[in-house]
């Protein structure tokens, strides 16, 4: 659609206007690190069709920072960002880059490229994700330190991956399903949604929709998009009444119109949608 | 087992958990329409700045049901720095349909920097009232709403465009289908529903239908 493509004029909600070619010429340059973050994230947003966009892109992802906490710019923040628009413009040529990422010492950068690749729906990318979620719930499930709210690896990224690229045979599926015991209901929630993807089996559904009443915000958003991601339609009520902002109920009830199918049917969908517009 | 507004105000105020608040919000929501609303609206458009979603929901029922009353109260204190809460607003002054949120609306639509507040004034902008309107007064109200939605139907987020849709839908059923302002609304959903202008899927399928509704209503003059 015009909106999302036409990257002479950004629209609202779209950051500082800028042209494609000043976030080109941003990404080529590489003495400012805030000015190539910016430009990575708008070639990705406005879904850039230029062919110098991939290509810098990709540069940008091989290219490691160490954190640099005086600009207030994160470790290998321009490669994070260039890995998230990879994943946005669809160019499978990113892949290999992307692979190489995952294997990466940086979690951050190992989460954006994980999502990266289910985005490109990279059939290479399953037996290295396997690989290192093989381990289960107390290797790569288990936390970095007893402090840290992150994990030895990024699960939830790379679960929801595995559920995006759609390899369904039976070693994958058993790599995750440890992961729908994990005590953190967002990796729960990820396992539950990536095994639906896989095996179609309505018990994982059910399970995605029961975090619709957990006491958490967090945890109730987090199954908002899952359903919404595998288009579960018999979920329409319990999104209706979860308790949580009305736009995540909209991307939500957009993805059981899109991708889901049977009862209830569109136009009850999009009845609902216009209820909370 | 009316309790004075007072006490239902009281407890909005002095609920401690989001819980609290939902269950006192509804309370007292559950209350207006009658004698007492000029004290529950000032009580209820704070709601709206809570960040509590299920409350805000149960306030903007409350200000929609106590009406016209409460448009001016919020347009007054409408919140600029709390996108959260303007949506809140612009939804309930939508729901109200009082054609004096009509540039508030228009302003909302245009230029706000949060897609929800986008997207409540696109459907607000739809359903507004012509109670007291006559013929040209009629129309230049008609003709506003029509030129807003349409400068939206580019909009770079597509939940507005969908609440475009709506608002056009809901618009041209009021209009003659003879009528200019009803072919161009027409025109509208029509680029909606291409797959050549419109990449969101869920959008062409609401102007479809949307068109489909015009189309079977085409005999039918429609008012409200």
């Amino acid at each position: 659609m015009t909106g999302t493509t036409d990257p002479a004029s950004p629209r609202a909600g779209a950051g500082e206007p800028i042209s494609e070619s000043e976030a080109l010429q941003r990404l080529r340059q590489i003495d400012d690190h805030s000015d190539q973050y910016y430009a990575a994230w708008w070639l990705g947003r406005m879904r850039s069709r230029h062919p110098e966009a991939v290509p810098l892109l990709q540069a940008a992802l091989r290219r490691r920072q160490p954190r640099e906490a005086a600009s207030g710019v994160e470790h290998n923040a321009v490669a994070r960002n260039a890995a998230r628009a990879l994943g946005k413009l669809g160019d499978p040529q990113a892949i290999p880059d992307l692979l190489a990422a995952l294997e990466d010492e940086d979690d951050g950068l190992r989460e954006a490229a994980a999502r990266a690749l289910g985005e490109l729906r990279a059939e290479g990318a399953v037996a290295v994700l396997c690989q290192r979620l093989a381990s289960g719930l107390a290797g790569a499930g288990a936390p970095l330190d007893p402090r840290s709210p992150r994990l030895r690896e990024p699960c939830e990224a790379m679960l929801e991956a595995l559920g995006d690229i759609g390899v369904a045979e039976t070693t994958v599926l058993a790599v995750i399903e440890p992961f729908l015991d994990h005590d953190r209901p967002l990796i729960r929630s990820a396992a539950g949604r990536a095994l639906f993807l896989l095996s179609g089996d309505p018990r994982r559904a059910e399970g995605l929709v029961s975090l619709l009443e957990h006491p958490q915000l967090q945890v109730r958003r987090a199954a908002l998009m899952d359903l919404g991601a595998v288009g579960w339609r018999p979920a329409l009520e319990p999104i209706r009444r979860t308790l949580a902002e009305n736009s995540l109920k909209l991307i939500a009830l957009r993805g059981l119109v899109e991708k889901g199918q049977g009862e209830p049917d569109t136009e009850s969908l999009l009845a609902a949608m216009d209820e909370l517009l | 087992m009316m309790r004075p507004f007072q006490d239902l105000i009281a407890a909005v105020e002095q609920a401690d958990s989001s819980d609290a608040l939902l269950v006192a919000t509804e309370n007292l929501a559950g209350m207006t329409g009658g004698a007492g609303d000029a004290e529950a609206i000032d009580c209820l458009i704070r709601v709206l700045g809570f960040n509590n979603p299920g409350a805000s929901v149960a306030a903007v029922e409350g200000l929609i049901a106590i009406g016209t009353a409460a448009v001016q109260p919020l347009l007054a204190t409408l919140d600029e720095h709390n996108y959260g809460a303007r949506a809140w607003a612009v939804r309930a002054l939508a729901g109200i349909r009082d054609v004096r949120g009509l540039e508030l609306l228009e302003g909302a639509l245009g230029k706000d920097v949060g897609p929800s507040v986008r997207r409540a004034a696109a459907r607000g902008l739809g359903q507004l009232s012509h109670e007291g309107l006559q013929g040209e007064e009629r129309e230049r109200l008609n003709g506003r709403c029509l030129t807003a939605l349409e400068a939206a139907c580019r909009d770079g987020e597509w939940v507005v465009r969908y609440a475009v849709v709506v608002g056009l839908e809901s618009l041209a059923l009021t209009l003659s289908p003879e009528s200019d302002l009803r072919r161009r609304a027409q025109d509208s959903l029509s680029s909606l529903a291409k797959p050549c202008l419109e990449d969101t899927p869920v959008v062409r399928l609401r102007a479809e239908l949307a068109l489909r509704r015009l189309n079977e209503r085409a005999g039918d003059g429609g008012s409200r």
